[in-house]
């Protein structure tokens, strides 16, 4: 399953509003709910918000992957937010979070979930990638960039 | 069973998607007719988890509860698979391992002497860079056995089903 496969132009936002961490996990939550995936928000809020605690997913080179596994998910739901400015995400090297690919996976798809992760980690890691999706204009571009990428 | 023929052992990957049970139908269908033993396995692959750790997506507790899942996941798999096998009249012994997944089944063909390795269709390229890093592939390039990619889902259930257990 391809990263493009899973987003669309309905779940992807190219600035997003909010700049405090827990109103980008709601704002992108908001976007996996268009999936149709997701039951109930409630519950998948607090098992993204229980994940984060554990440690911030906000990783390095502005990127953070909030994620978790849900029963609340009824199959894979992504989302994809971007942020200009960059906000505070608790990151791992202290800089502010650009992209924000959000996961919410079913319990019981801990393979296709591991590999989605992945793809993620390996299309991140390229600086040039992570670039240009940072300057994406609108979700068809960031989608194309993706496509391209994959 | 009595092996009747030239390929005596066949291997079956079980990778936990809907295509290795396809493969799994496929192989009894063949073990049957040749009179092949067949063995089927499965491995959680832990290189992907440490991969996540690396890339700080992952915590080590998570690492565990996933690897956890992965495990529940490829016992069910085998399960399923040795079931398909019973109600057809074929013994398939299953072995869950943890590790490399292209290592593993590389050092099972070769353990065992395989003479077929018997895997599902392949998932699309995901990415360029996922390409290196896709396990049934590499399993494909690194076996030193024929590999046997079984496709049309629809057609192997009609051939599994069509099994006469006498």
């Amino acid at each position: 399953m391809r990263l493009s496969d899973l987003l669309s132009e309905e779940t992807i936002v190219v600035s997003l509003s909010h700049k405090d961490k827990q109103g980008v996990i709601e704002e992108l939550l908001n976007l996996a709910m268009k999936t149709g995936k997701v039951q109930d928000r409630a519950v998948a809020l607090k098992a993204v918000l229980d994940r984060e605690q554990l440690m911030s997913t906000g990783l390095e080179r502005g990127v953070a992957v909030p994620h978790a596994k849900t029963k609340s998910a009824m199959d894979l739901a992504m989302a994809l937010g971007i942020s200009k400015e960059g906000l505070d995400f608790q990151s791992a090297d202290g800089k502010p979070s650009h992209l924000f690919f959000f996961l919410l996976a079913p319990e019981t798809a801990a393979g296709p979930n591991v590999k989605v992760l992945a793809q993620i980690a390996r299309l991140t890691s390229d600086p040039s990638f992570c670039k240009s999706l940072r300057e994406a204009a609108s979700p068809k571009e960031a989608l194309e960039i993706i496509k391209d990428a994959e | 069973m009595q092996t009747k023929g030239p390929i005596k052992r066949i291997l079956l990957y079980v990778d936990g998607s809907e295509e290795c049970i396809a493969a799994a139908q496929f192989g009894i269908a063949l073990a049957r007719s040749i009179g092949a033993e067949i063995r089927a396995i499965y491995v959680v692959n832990v290189t992907l988890l440490k991969e996540l750790i690396k890339a700080r997506i992952f915590v080590k507790i998570e690492q565990m509860d996933y690897e956890q899942d992965l495990e529940q996941d490829g016992e069910r798999y085998l399960n399923y698979v040795a079931k398909l096998g019973r109600a057809k009249g074929i013994e398939i012994k299953t072995e869950l391992i943890k590790g490399v997944v292209n290592k593993e089944v590389v050092q099972k063909i070769d353990e065992w002497d395989v003479d077929l390795l018997i895997m599902g269709e392949l998932d699309p390229i995901l990415s360029r860079t996922n390409t290196y890093h896709d396990e049934a592939e590499l399993v494909i390039r690194k076996a030193k056995c024929s590999v046997l990619i079984v496709k049309n889902a629809e057609k192997v259930e009609q051939i599994y089903n069509a099994i006469e257990v006498t």
